[in-house]
């Protein structure tokens, strides 16, 4: 038999054949461990637990519409990717706009009345995650032309579970009103270099509509001739139209005609105002050159649109959510004709503040679009949360400080009981040291088997606390159990130290003489 | 040379003198008795000779070794490897079986060898009871476990106290016709006792009285 069987024969008998004293050791070190595993286990777990209760207090986080990207499917599909799956446990999406509710109809487009009201189309099986709190009398709309209806609307237009509403939207459309003209500013030196000026109106088409001259700056008697119905060009033809006319339907630039041969569409000088004229041209060029001063005109049109609604649930909050119409994002896109647009996200991350914010930081950068935390909500689990975790700290170091008085106090008993056996076993021939490893040994062993029993009793003693407290199961850590185990040994080890330090000071000598 | 050798070792608590210039020597495979009545300083004298306390003046040799000068951690060793103790009162690990309480023996001294510590069982005739514990065995069957122990390291000197102290007249003949046996086979004996009969079945008896040594009578009718 090797020196190391025996030493664990040792002192593996001491405890098995020993028993009384070692087992109110075991127990006392069996308890700590218990209570040690089943408050660390729901110490670790606790963040879980209340991310888990607080998240019936409603969404902890929000998307809007940020500076760079609009709320809509795409944007929000980025934002979702950037928290991790098993930590998002609901996100709701919003569109809100002004309805009128219509009451009866009495004669053409007349009703009885006419009450406006915020209709939001969301996703209800998404509700119930981040608004757990919504009481809902009747049932959550499931088909489409179904309705939830805020206690307050209902109690304002006076409708009940089963009844219908009647609401009309206004879609807003953008028309292009007439046709967009273009005008363009020019000039050009004239006459002795004074300027001439020119306003041209161009038709979308880029031909010219119409030229006004600001002759004002050249010779007015010698410029008759460009303002009047009818001009005489240099070649001595008569025109029967004003000099402008010849502009009207042409491309830019336009060509002065130098000569007779010209092709016809060249502008054709005014007999005697050859450099007004010229210059005239030039303008109208020279206002092309400056450039497109586009000018389109919208005005916004409306679209009424009439939807019935069958109201299958009333919605009891006592906030704001009452005075609301909630319907399917599918009959929000039929009443506005817009699909995938949200004005609000609301979001259930489970997690700490500190990884909300991580995550609405992530959020804003990747997605580009705003996410808020909800710190009525965010803030007041932080509190709780750190709170309950220094409670469990402070529990569990007392417990530690109390074991190891209990197993102190029994070693110390023990070694007391046990004077005769260390003194012969000192007699024998056992150094200090040996006394010292051996009853270590002893004391390790206890905490091994306390610390498993704790182990196990501790995970049982946590289970019951999290369903007593939170009403929901535990997730197990593995890792609990080997820690569990060192710590009740390490606390053994340490509450043995005094006893062995009297052991180890007992005289060989009292094994003589039967004292 | 002999194997234990006293020379003037006195021994002072305070005013008392325990031991007053003892000298005495005892040879290898001698059996000696160390008798007295209490008070008589026979338990200061097992002490020093059995390593456990240290003269206040005088030398101490051991198997040549002087053990007067030397450490606690130092005497420890020689006691472990030198002496074997027989008590009064026995002494057994009380959650350790027979064979274990000798192995206990062997533990400290090199390794634990069930082999051996069931033959030196053997030959006190308890190899039946070897797996009992302390509390199913009678006294004298306690004794005789204890004999095994203090034979099994093969010491150079079996220290007894008051062996048979605890015991009937029976135990007492076979605890006693074990000490011839080993003293026959060379075992050097000291048995410390007030008991005259225990004493007699010595070679050599030493009487201690107020600290010195009173009378030396040689046993003319041992028998061998």
């Amino acid at each position: 038999m090797s020196k190391r069987r025996m030493f664990f024969k040792m002192i593996t008998a001491s405890l098995l054949r020993r028993r009384s004293r070692m087992l109110i050791a075991l127990l006392s070190i069996a308890v700590g461990a218990t209570i040690l595993a089943g408050l660390v286990t729901v110490y670790v777990d606790v963040p879980r637990q209340m991310a888990a209760s607080f998240r019936s207090y409603g969404a902890n986080m929000l998307l809007m519409p940020g500076e760079t990207a609009d709320l809509d499917r795409q944007s929000t599909d980025a934002a979702l990717s950037v928290i991790s799956e098993e930590k998002l446990l609901g996100a709701t999406p919003y569109r809100y706009i002004y309805t009128e509710f219509m009451g009866n109809q009495t004669g053409e487009g007349k009703y009885s009345t006419q009450l406006k009201f915020m209709t939001a189309g969301t996703a209800f099986d998404e509700v119930q995650k981040t608004s757990p709190y919504f009481a809902v009398e009747g049932r959550y709309p499931e088909a489409q032309r179904e309705a939830l209806v805020g206690k307050n609307v209902a109690n304002t237009i006076g409708v009940k579970l089963g009844g219908n509403v009647r609401i009309a939207y206004d879609r807003v459309k953008t028309v292009n009103v007439g046709e967009t003209q273009t005008e363009l500013q020019g000039s050009a030196p004239g006459y002795y270099d004074a300027e001439v000026s020119v306003t041209v109106i161009l038709d979308p088409d880029g031909t010219i509509k119409a030229v006004a001259m600001d002759l004002s700056r050249q010779t007015p008697f010698r410029v008759a001739g460009m303002t009047t119905d009818s001009f005489t060009d240099t070649y001595g033809v008569t025109h029967a139209e004003s000099f402008t006319d010849q502009f009207k339907g042409k491309q830019l630039p336009l060509i002065l005609s130098q000569s007779e041969n010209d092709p016809d569409d060249y502008i054709d000088a005014v007999s005697g105002a050859t450099a007004s004229s010229k210059a005239v041209v030039d303008a109208v060029n020279a206002a092309a050159e400056v450039g497109v001063n586009t000018d389109t005109q919208q005005i916004t049109d409306t679209e009424r649109v009439t939807m019935s609604f069958t109201v299958v649930g009333l919605l009891e909050t006592g906030g704001e959510e009452e005075d609301y119409i909630y319907i399917s994002q599918r009959d929000m896109e039929d009443l506005t004709g817009e699909k995938d647009r949200f004005d609000v996200v609301e979001l259930s991350v489970s997690g700490s503040s500190e990884e909300l914010s991580a995550y609405a930081g992530e959020i804003s950068d990747k997605a580009g679009i705003e996410a808020r935390l909800v710190k009525r909500v965010t803030k007041s689990e932080a509190s709780v949360l750190g709170k309950l975790q220094g409670l469990v700290f402070l529990v569990t170091l007392v417990v530690l400080v109390l074991t190891m008085i209990s197993v102190s106090t029994t070693m110390t008993a023990v070694v007391s009981e046990r004077r005769k056996e260390i003194g012969l076993r000192k007699a024998l021939g056992a150094s200090d040291n040996s006394i010292r490893v051996e009853f270590l040994g002893e004391g390790l062993f206890l905490g091994l088997l306390g610390g498993v029993i704790g182990a196990v009793l501790g995970y049982v003693f946590a289970l019951v606390v999290s369903r007593e407290v939170f009403g929901s199961d535990l997730q197990f850590n593995i890792l609990l159990v080997p820690a569990t185990i060192i710590v009740s040994m390490l606390v053994s080890a340490l509450s043995c130290l005094i006893p062995v330090k009297r052991a180890v000071a007992i005289d060989p000598a009292l094994v003589l003489k039967g004292e | 040379m002999s194997l234990l050798e006293i020379k003037n070792v006195s021994k002072i608590y305070g005013e008392l003198k325990a031991l007053d210039d003892v000298s005495l020597s005892v040879e290898k495979g001698e059996w000696v008795a160390i008798m007295g009545p209490s008070g008589s300083g026979k338990s200061t004298m097992m002490n020093i000779i059995g390593c456990m306390d240290k003269p206040s003046k005088g030398q101490v040799l051991l198997d040549g070794v002087d053990i007067s000068k030397e450490s606690g951690k130092k005497l420890t060793e020689i006691r472990r490897d030198k002496i074997g103790l027989i008590f009064q009162q026995f002494h057994m690990v009380s959650y350790l079986t027979a064979v274990e309480n000798v192995m206990v023996s062997q533990y400290y001294h090199s390794m634990p060898d069930e082999k051996e510590a069931l033959e030196a069982l053997d030959r006190v005739g308890l190899k039946q009871r070897a797996r009992h514990l302390p509390s199913q065995l009678s006294g004298g069957e306690q004794q005789r476990v204890c004999v095994a122990r203090a034979l099994i390291n093969h010491p150079e000197l079996i220290l007894a106290d008051e062996p048979t102290g605890n015991l009937d007249e029976a135990n007492e003949n076979i605890v006693l016709d074990l000490f011839k046996q080993l003293h026959r086979e060379g075992t050097t004996l000291i048995v410390v006792t007030h008991d005259p009969e225990v004493g007699e079945a010595a070679q050599r008896m030493i009487v201690l009285e107020h600290g010195r040594v009173a009378k030396e009578v040689v046993n003319q009718n041992f028998e061998a």
